[in-house]
C-alpha cells in the first residue's frame, strides 16, 4: 500500500476536502459550509480543513 | 507534513456532518472540534455539559462540550465497516485549522489502539485490546 499524498499549493486560504483513495483535492471554497455540502453528496471524499498561508504559525495540536 | 489522520465524523439527532479529517493527538485530554462543526449540526451551544479553558498550540482556547455520536470510517470499506459510540466532544470557537477534529485520550484512544509510524507514512486504529494481546496486560481492569 502506497502513502497518499496530497499538494496544498494553489489552495491556502481555502477550505478542501479531498479524494480518500487519490489524495487530490476535489472541492475547495473559502466557505466551509460550501465544501461541507458538497462532500455530503459525494463517496470516498474527507473534509479537511482551511489549508494555511506559507506564512502562518505551524501549530501543534489546534490551529 | 505526514500527521495521523483518520476519516470520522459526528452525529447527533438525526443530522451528520460529512467525513471528516480527525487528528490523532495522544497529548490531548479528549476529543475537540471545531463550532462549525456545532453549526453543521443544530447544535446550541448555549446549552453545553461542561465548559473549559485548555491551552493549546502555545494558546488558550474555551471548549463547550456536548455528548455527540462520534463516527470511524474506513477508507477503502463502506459504511458496514463504520464505528460509532457516544462520547463528550469539546466545541472550540474560532477554530479553523487543518483538521476540525482532534483524537485524544477520552473518547478515543481510549477505544481503539493506535499504531502510528512516520517511517510507514501510515496508521492502524484497532481495537483496544490489540495492545493489551500485543504486550500483555499492563492495567487491570
Amino acid at each position: 500500500m502506497k502513502p497518499i499524498r496530497t499538494d496544498f499549493r494553489g489552495y491556502e486560504g481555502k477550505f478542501v476536502a479531498t479524494d480518500t483513495r487519490t489524495g487530490k483535492i476535489v472541492i475547495a471554497d473559502e466557505d466551509p459550509k460550501v465544501v461541507m455540502e458538497k462532500a455530503r453528496k459525494l463517496d470516498h471524499v474527507v473534509v479537511g480543513g482551511r489549508v494555511p498561508h506559507a506564512d502562518e504559525p505551524l501549530y501543534v495540536g489546534l490551529g | 507534513m505526514f500527521r495521523p489522520f483518520v476519516p470520522v465524523s459526528l452525529a447527533v439527532a438525526g443530522a451528520s456532518t460529512p467525513e471528516l479529517e480527525g487528528l490523532i493527538d495522544t497529548g490531548a485530554d479528549g476529543v475537540l472540534a471545531s463550532d462549525l462543526l456545532a453549526e453543521e449540526l443544530g447544535i446550541d451551544l448555549s446549552e453545553h455539559e461542561g465548559e473549559a479553558t485548555h491551552a493549546v498550540g502555545g494558546r488558550t482556547v474555551i471548549a463547550r462540550y456536548k455528548t455527540v455520536a462520534l463516527r470511524l470510517h474506513h477508507h477503502d470499506a463502506g459504511p458496514e465497516e463504520l464505528r460509532q459510540w457516544e462520547t463528550l466532544v469539546g466545541f472550540v470557537e474560532g477554530w479553523h485549522s487543518f483538521g476540525l477534529v482532534l483524537l485524544g485520550s477520552v473518547g478515543f484512544l481510549d477505544r481503539w489502539t493506535v499504531t502510528a509510524s512516520r517511517f510507514a507514512q501510515a496508521i492502524a486504529v484497532e481495537d483496544r485490546n490489540a495492545f493489551d494481546n500485543r504486550f500483555g496486560i499492563v492495567a487491570p481492569a
